[in-house]
Parts: structure tokens; C-alpha cells; sequence
């Protein structure tokens, strides 16, 4: 059941590799390694998908497990990768806050929400790991909006929001409707798509995919 | 009759290409759904109450009733639609080519569908949205040539101020909902008789502030002098004609049926602010070099004059005369559906000159009698109208405003009858200072000699648009010399709003046209019909004179007096003309002048530029500063609009973080 496969040793560990994946796109300045670190994110959460799946023994996770492996950690990165190559972006990031910074923040936005979950009484001990590693990822990918410059990072930083939501979720729920989940996955298919069109036509606009030069647009 | 407006509104986007057949399309069938609307509204008038639900569901209720008022509302409509659609075939001409003749003919049917069906609706909500449908759609009428900044400016003005108005009307209804318990304007009905007088107070003042932005009451009327210029003037006519005239009927609807009249004061807020549109109205036409600005304002004027009628009617209802009550508000419509023939005639004319000779400058034109005859006689009919002379429509209802106002000595209460007596006084000189603009208007537009190349190459307009005008000036001469006819239809009008039937027992008709009003010392007496009579007597030995008139010959020699008037600029001008009127109320238009030399040499003076302005006094003093405090509180607010997308997400973020903190302290 639900507790115990979130209380079992190795989710633990698998969500602690997430955070960690996390924290290694806030501490990078390349590009390169940003994309590659959402790569393994989504590769570790497709196996918390497999191992839900495996105990629960629902198959439509196997299907949902499946989706994430070949969408979220080949297919987005592959996307990526082929819009730094296409535009020729500089590979290094520009930040608003510097790494270290970045770093500490990101740590304490961990903090913040393992005491937020901790202080919803509803939620039980176990899965309640699941669930503020969730949150964190929300809040961190919300930081990593903010906090950086290039589009691109403001598009890989939904896409650690969607993973956190996709976390969170089957946490709660052990796999919601594969209906729904499709659905999910054909919205972030769609959305990375559009927002790799946007930059192409932000950086034909500006010479440049640095966010803030959308600032000219204001009257 | 919906079903030919639907025609016209579709037929003319499908059509779009072809320009011409696109008009016709489009207008002849507004013609033919006026006509049946007419008939239509003929009927309920002398039959019984039109009602169609189709929806009866208890979420959505709504559906369409028609009285006698809202018959007599949908028989002014469709009377000036007749007219001006027929115009406008001829008028849209000038567009061919530059503008979409598709989009005018869709929103031009749309608007007058909308305003019928804001006659018949039934139910707030549904009022409120074809209310909201009608502001849009004359808006986009307003803009339709909107290539030109000053139209745009326009458009912006008034879709403002309407909706400050439906702001109010909503309030205002809300408060009857809230009374009611349901939106039904039944339910107003019997809400209105159990609300307390704190609530009824407030549900007029707000009513009264909402329509009143529509009717274009002072100091809400900022919006006409702009909106109806900018418009096309066949839409124009319509917007001054018709559209400010659906406010005063549901300032009707609202007094009288929902709140039963019952509120001592309301009666004389509506007179005194009738009266001072009425005076301010005339005062700002008189010097209005524009000519459809200055009709703009003359409609401001006749609202105010309205509202004159419709006010001492409710004075006279809340002290328990509802006789004269009834001759007040027999007045009042009267000169709506008069204002709306003779209004729509001179927008339209208006629009003929504006046609042949692009220019609505007065004091660009002058001496086009001779270029255009047909118009010009039209027009002339137009405007003896409107400055109130007998026989024509104006003076029938002017009269019967003043009779109303002056048998106030019947009531006794002081402070009424000096109120009353007030207003009369204001309204005499209103009805001079008309008669003054009017003359100016027509004196200087037509008579004299061309005081510019635009008004040197007029040429009679064509035969559509002398029949729209044709048909509004027999409408005037009719409404003037026959009143005997009309009056006891508009009797069984106000006979359903008020309760009682003035005809039977006041007025009474005799031979010859003739209507008379009792008093106490005696018996006020009209015949219109004797007026025309007696007129054309006068006039035959004038016509002998004028057929057997000698070839005139000038002698002139030695100081050159006699001599001929050769150029334009000997003439005296439109501005010339009103500057007594600008000097006696200087205090209000606060005239600026600005006088410019340049010299070659010291003592030759090479050019001399001289500007006068009024003021715009309630743009100066009232809307302006509201106006700037709005921008700097919105600058303020710019502060936090940076544009950038990461502040923005820092805003989200932040929220969030103190959302999660929030949650920390409550749950632990």
C-alpha cells in the first residue's frame, strides 16, 4: 500500500536523488548540464512511477512510467538540446542571484516546505516525504523562473514545477486515471513545443533569449 | 419586423463587396421593419399589452412585454428609422469606396434592434445587457470613421461616460432586486411600493444619474458634443433622435411604475436639472461654430425641456393633481416625439450640407440657398420647428409645457409654485435663445454669400435623401397643425403611467383644431390650425409683392453706401452674430482670446491673427481633475508593472512563500 512503498527505503532514496538532481540544475551555469540534470530528474521519477506501479500492481502506471522515461527524460532534453544548437545560444546562464545564493535559498525553500507539510495534520508520516520533496520542487523550479535569464531556463523551470506536481500527485493518489495523465503529458508535450517556438521567435526579435529585454515592450 | 432588421444586418456583411447594393439592402429593409414596427406599435397603443416569454425557466427568465409606453417609444423609433434609413441609401454614397458600407448597414440595423428590444425587455438582467449592447454598438457607430484622432478621442469620451451610467442603472436596480428578491421588472413593480423611503430615495438618485449620463443631462452631457459630431449623420440622428429618448423612458418606467412617483423632492431634482440642461444646453449651442456640435447641444436642450415636462408631472403627482400631472407628462412626450422628427431632420440636413459641401463649419459656408433650394426649404421647416414658431411642431408642445408649468397655481405649496414659476421663466428664455441659435444657423449656412470654396461647390443633394428629410418635415407640419389628433392617443399613454386620463376632463378639443385648457381665471386656447391659417394669409401678400417685384436697381455714388456686397468677407459672421450672447454670459463661457501681430517693419503690420475661446466649464472644473487624480494614482501603479517577466514571477513567488508561511503558523 500506499505507506509502505512511500516508506521503503529506496523511494526515500530516489526521492532524495530528485531533490538532489534539482539542486544540481540550481548549481550549475551551463546549459548543458541544467538539461542533462532534468534528464536524470525525470529518469528517477519514472522509476518512482515503475516501483508505485510495481506495488500497487495497477498497470496503467507501467504505461505511465513508460510515458515519462521516453517523454520527459529523452524526448524534452532532445528538445532542448536541439534549440541551444539551432540558435546558438552562449552556454553559460546569467543570473539575477548568484550560485551560492541560489544554493542556500534553495535550501531553505526545502526547509519551508517540509515544515508546510509537516504542519498539515492530514497528510500521514510517510508519504509526507514524497510530498514536501514535491513541494520543494515547485517552489524551487518557481525560483529558478525568477532567478535566471535565458528563456530557456524559464521553460525548464515549469518543467520542475510540472515534475513536482507529477510527484506530488502520484504520491497522494498512487497514479491518478491514466486518462488524466495522458492528458498531462500531451499538455507538457504541447507546451514545450510553443515555448520552443516562442524562443526561436524572441531570439529572431532580439538577437538574444535574454528575458529581460522583454522589458522594451512596456509603453 | 425583428425578422427585416436581421435581414438588413446580415444581407449587408454578406454583400459587402458591392457598395451600392449593399445600402439598399441594408437600409430599405430597416425602412420595412420601421414600417411594420409602426403598425405594431399602433396597435398595442389603441389594443392590449403585447407579451412574449420564451424562456419561463426559473434561472432564466426573460422575455419581452410591450405597453402603451413602450409602444409609443417603438412608434418614435420607427418613425425616425423610416426617415433616416431612406436618407441614408442616399447618403452612404459618399462612403462607397473609402469605408465598408458592411459594417455601417450590420451595426445600423443591430443599434435599432437593440434599442427596440431595450424598449420591450422585461427583465433587469436582460435590460441590462441589451442596454450594454446598444452603448457598445453606437460606440462602434461613433468610431466608424475612425481614421480621424478627434473621433477616436470621441469614442473614448463616450463609452466612458455610458458606462459610468450603466454603473448606476445597475445599482439602482440592484437595489430593487434586493427588494424584490428577483429581477423581474414585475416584481420591481410591487417591491417598489413596500421599500422604505431611504431605499426608494437612493434607487432614484442612482436611476436618475444612470439614465441621465444617457440622456446627456448637464453636467453628464459631456459626452453628445463629441459623440454625435464624430458619427456618420445618418447614426447621428438617430443617437440624438432616438437613442438619448430610451433613457427618458425608462427614467419614466423607473419613477412612475416602479416607485410609484412617490418622493416629494424627486420631482423638483428633475425639474431643476431639466432646467438648467435646458439653459446651459442653448447657451453652449449659440456659440458653436460646428454645426452638428451645435445641434449636439440643441439636444441637450430639448432633453432638458423634457425633463422640465416630466418633472413638474411628478411634482404635480406627488401633491395629488394627477389632471395636470397628466397635461405635464402629455407635454413632455410630446416634445420627444417632436424633438425626435424635428432633431432627426435638422442631423439629417445637417448631414445633406456636410455631404455637398464637406465642411461643418458655419462660418465656412453661407449662400448655398441658391446651390441648394429643395434642402434648404426642408430645413427651414426644420428650424422654425425647433425655435418653437407656429405652426409647427415645437411651439404645439412648448405651449403645453408652459400651460403645465403655469397652472402650478393650483397647488398649494409655495416653494412648488416658485419653483415651477422658475422654470417657466428659464424655459422662455430657452426657447428665445433657440429661436437666436437657429436663426444663426440658418441665416449663416444659407443665406448671404459662400464665405469659402466648400460652400461655393454645393450641389442639391440626391433624390433619397430629400425624401428622408421630405418625410420629417411633413411629420413637423403634421405634429404642428393637427395636435387635436395626436394629443388623445398620447392621453391613453399617459393615462396608463398615471392613472387618470387628462382629456376627458381638462382638455377638451374643439372645431377647428382647437384645444383648450381650463384655469381657474379662464381658458388657455390653441388652435394650430387657425395659427396656419391666419400664417398663409399674412404670407399671400408677401408672395404678390415677391412675383410682381421690379428689377431692383442701386443707385450708388458718393459715400458708397448703396454698393453691392461683393466679397464674403464684408459679411457678417457666424461668430459676429453670437458674440452679444457671448458678451451678456461671459461670467459662464469665460471667453479667452488671444491676439498674435507680426510686423515686417516697426509700423507695418504684416499679419494679425486674433483666436477667441470658450471654456468648457464642467470639462474644466469637474472631469478634469477627476481625470488627473485617476492618472496619477494609475502612474503609482505603473511602478509595479515593470514589464519584466522575472518581477512577475517574484510577485507569484513571493505570494506563495507568504501563503506557505501562513499556513506554518495556523496549522502548527
Amino acid at each position: 500500500m500506499a505507506e509502505v512503498v512511500f516508506g521503503s527505503k529506496i523511494m526515500q532514496l530516489l526521492i532524495a536523488f530528485i531533490l538532489v538532481s534539482t539542486f544540481m540544475i540550481l548549481g550549475s551555469t551551463r546549459l548543458y548540464s541544467c538539461v542533462r540534470a532534468f534528464g536524470i530528474q525525470s529518469f528517477l521519477l519514472a522509476c518512482v512511477a515503475g516501483i508505485v506501479a510495481y506495488s500497487t500492481g495497477k498497470y496503467d502506471i507501467y504505461i505511465v512510467a513508460l510515458l515519462t522515461l521516453i517523454i520527459k527524460s529523452a524526448v524534452i532534453p532532445y528538445i532542448f538540446i536541439y534549440i541551444i544548437r539551432e540558435i546558438k545560444v552562449k552556454k553559460e546562464i546569467e543570473l539575477y542571484v548568484n550560485i551560492s545564493p541560489s544554493l542556500i535559498i534553495g535550501g531553505t525553500l526545502v526547509v519551508i516546505s517540509y515544515y508546510l507539510i509537516r504542519s498539515i495534520s492530514i497528510i500521514s508520516e510517510l508519504s509526507s516525504l514524497a510530498l514536501s520533496a514535491s513541494m520543494s520542487l515547485v517552489s524551487i523550479g518557481l525560483f529558478i523562473m525568477i532567478s535566471r535569464k535565458k528563456a530557456l531556463m524559464q521553460m525548464l523551470g515549469i518543467l520542475i514545477m510540472e515534475n513536482g506536481l507529477f510527484l506530488g500527485a502520484i504520491s497522494l493518489t498512487n497514479g491518478m486515471p491514466l486518462l488524466v495523465e495522458l492528458g498531462i503529458f500531451f499538455d507538457v508535450l504541447i507546451g514545450v513545443l510553443i515555448m520552443g517556438i516562442l524562443i526561436f521567435r524572441i531570439n529572431k526579435t532580439f538577437e538574444s533569449i535574454d528575458t529581460d529585454l522583454l522589458k522594451n515592450l512596456i509603453g | 419586423m425583428v425578422a427585416f432588421y436581421l435581414i438588413g444586418a446580415i444581407s449587408s456583411v454578406i454583400l459587402n463587396k458591392k457598395d451600392s447594393i449593399c445600402s439598399y439592402f441594408s437600409f430599405f429593409s430597416a425602412a420595412a421593419g420601421a414600417l411594420i414596427g409602426a403598425i405594431f406599435s399602433i396597435s398595442v397603443i389603441f389594443g392590449e399589452t403585447f407579451y412574449l416569454t420564451p424562456s419561463q425557466d426559473s434561472y432564466l427568465k426573460f422575455g419581452f412585454f410591450v405597453d402603451k409606453l413602450s409602444a409609443f417609444f417603438i412608434l418614435v423609433i420607427s418613425i425616425s428609422v423610416f426617415a433616416v434609413s431612406i436618407f441614408s441609401t442616399g447618403y452612404v454614397k459618399e462612403y462607397f469606396g473609402k469605408k465598408n458600407i458592411g459594417h455601417l448597414g450590420f451595426l445600423y440595423n443591430i443599434f435599432i434592434l437593440s434599442m427596440i428590444f431595450v424598449i420591450c425587455a422585461n427583465n433587469a438582467i436582460m435590460f441590462l445587457i441589451l442596454w450594454e449592447l446598444m452603448s457598445i454598438i453606437s460606440f462602434f457607430l461613433v468610431v466608424y470613421e475612425h481614421e480621424k484622432p478627434e473621433t477616436r478621442k470621441a469614442g473614448f469620451i463616450y463609452i466612458v461616460m455610458t458606462h459610468i451610467g450603466t454603473g448606476f442603472i445597475l445599482l439602482s436596480f440592484m437595489i430593487f432586486a434586493g427588494a424584490s428578491g428577483s429581477f423581474s421588472f414585475e416584481t420591481f413593480n410591487a417591491a417598489g411600493m413596500t421599500m422604505t423611503p431611504l431605499l426608494k430615495d437612493l434607487a432614484f438618485i442612482f436611476a436618475f444619474i444612470g439614465f441621465g449620463a444617457k440622456a446627456g443631462i448637464v453636467p453628464l452631457h459631456i459626452w453628445l458634443p463629441y459623440a454625435h459630431p464624430a458619427a456618420p449623420s445618418n447614426v447621428s440622428a438617430l443617437m440624438s433622435g432616438v437613442m438619448i429618448k430610451t433613457a427618458i423612458f425608462m427614467m419614466i418606467r423607473v419613477f412612475f411604475d416602479f416607485l410609484g412617483a412617490s418622493g416629494s423632492w424627486w420631482g423638483y431634482v428633475v425639474l431643476a436639472v431639466g432646467t438648467i440642461s435646458a439653459i446651459l444646453g442653448i447657451l453652449y449651442a449659440v456659440v458653436e461654430p460646428d454645426m452638428k456640435r451645435m445641434l449636439a447641444f440643441s439636444s441637450i436642450e430639448n432633453i432638458g425641456i423634457i425633463l422640465i415636462g416630466l418633472g413638474a408631472s411628478m411634482i404635480f403627482f406627488a401633491s395629488g393633481k394627477p389632471i395636470i400631472s397628466a397635461i405635464a407628462a402629455i407635454a413632455a412626450l410630446y416634445h420627444l416625439l417632436n424633438h425626435s422628427v424635428f432633431k432627426g431632420l435638422l442631423f439629417i440636413g445637417a448631414g445633406s450640407i456636410l455631404y455637398s459641401t464637406h465642411t461643418k463649419n458655419i462660418e465656412e459656408l453661407g449662400g448655398i440657398i441658391k446651390k441648394m433650394p429643395l434642402s434648404a426649404i426642408l430645413i427651414l421647416i426644420g428650424v422654425l420647428s425647433i425655435s418653437a414658431m407656429p405652426p409647427f411642431s415645437g411651439f404645439v408642445s412648448e405651449w403645453l409645457t408652459f400651460q403645465s408649468l403655469l397652472l402650478s397655481f393650483n397647488l398649494n405649496n409655495n416653494f412648488a409654485i416658485i419653483m415651477l414659476s422658475i422654470s417657466a421663466a428659464f424655459l422662455a428664455l430657452t426657447g428665445a435663445l433657440a429661436a437666436y441659435c437657429f436663426l444663426k444657423f440658418f441665416g449663416m449656412v444659407f443665406l448671404a454669400l459662400p464665405r469659402s470654396e466648400h460652400a461655393r461647390h454645393a450641389k442639391e443633394v440626391n433624390i433619397p435623401m430629400l425624401a428622408g428629410m421630405g418625410i420629417f418635415a411633413l411629420l413637423s407640419i403634421l405634429l404642428g397643425i393637427l395636435p387635436v389628433y395626436v394629443l388623445p392617443v398620447l392621453d391613453r399613454i399617459t393615462a396608463s403611467f398615471i392613472g387618470t386620463g387628462a382629456f376627458s376632463q381638462s382638455i377638451s378639443a374643439g372645431t377647428f383644431g382647437m384645444i383648450s385648457i381650463p384655469s381657474s381665471q379662464g381658458i388657455s386656447i390653441l388652435t394650430p390650425v387657425l395659427l396656419a391659417i391666419l400664417l398663409i394669409l399674412m404670407l399671400i401678400p408677401a408672395i404678390i409683392l415677391l412675383i410682381n417685384r421690379k428689377t431692383w436697381q442701386p443707385n450708388y455714388e458718393t459715400w458708397g453706401c448703396g454698393q453691392p456686397i461683393s466679397t464674403a468677407r464684408n459679411e457678417y459672421s457666424a461668430n459676429a452674430f453670437s458674440k452679444p450672447v457671448q458678451m451678456w454670459f461671459k461670467s459662464l463661457y469665460r471667453p479667452a482670446r488671444e491676439t498674435e501681430v507680426t510686423y515686417s517693419s516697426p509700423y507695418l503690420k504684416e499679419s494679425f491673427k486674433f483666436e477667441s475661446r470658450i471654456e468648457q466649464v464642467f470639462e474644466q472644473y469637474l472631469y478634469n481633475p477627476v481625470v488627473d487624480f485617476v492618472m496619477v494614482k494609475s502612474r503609482k501603479a505603473k511602478l509595479i508593472q515593470t514589464g519584466s517577466i522575472h518581477a512577475y514571477l517574484g510577485y507569484i513567488f513571493g505570494i506563495l512563500i507568504i501563503l506557505f508561511m501562513f499556513v506554518i503558523a495556523g496549522g502548527s
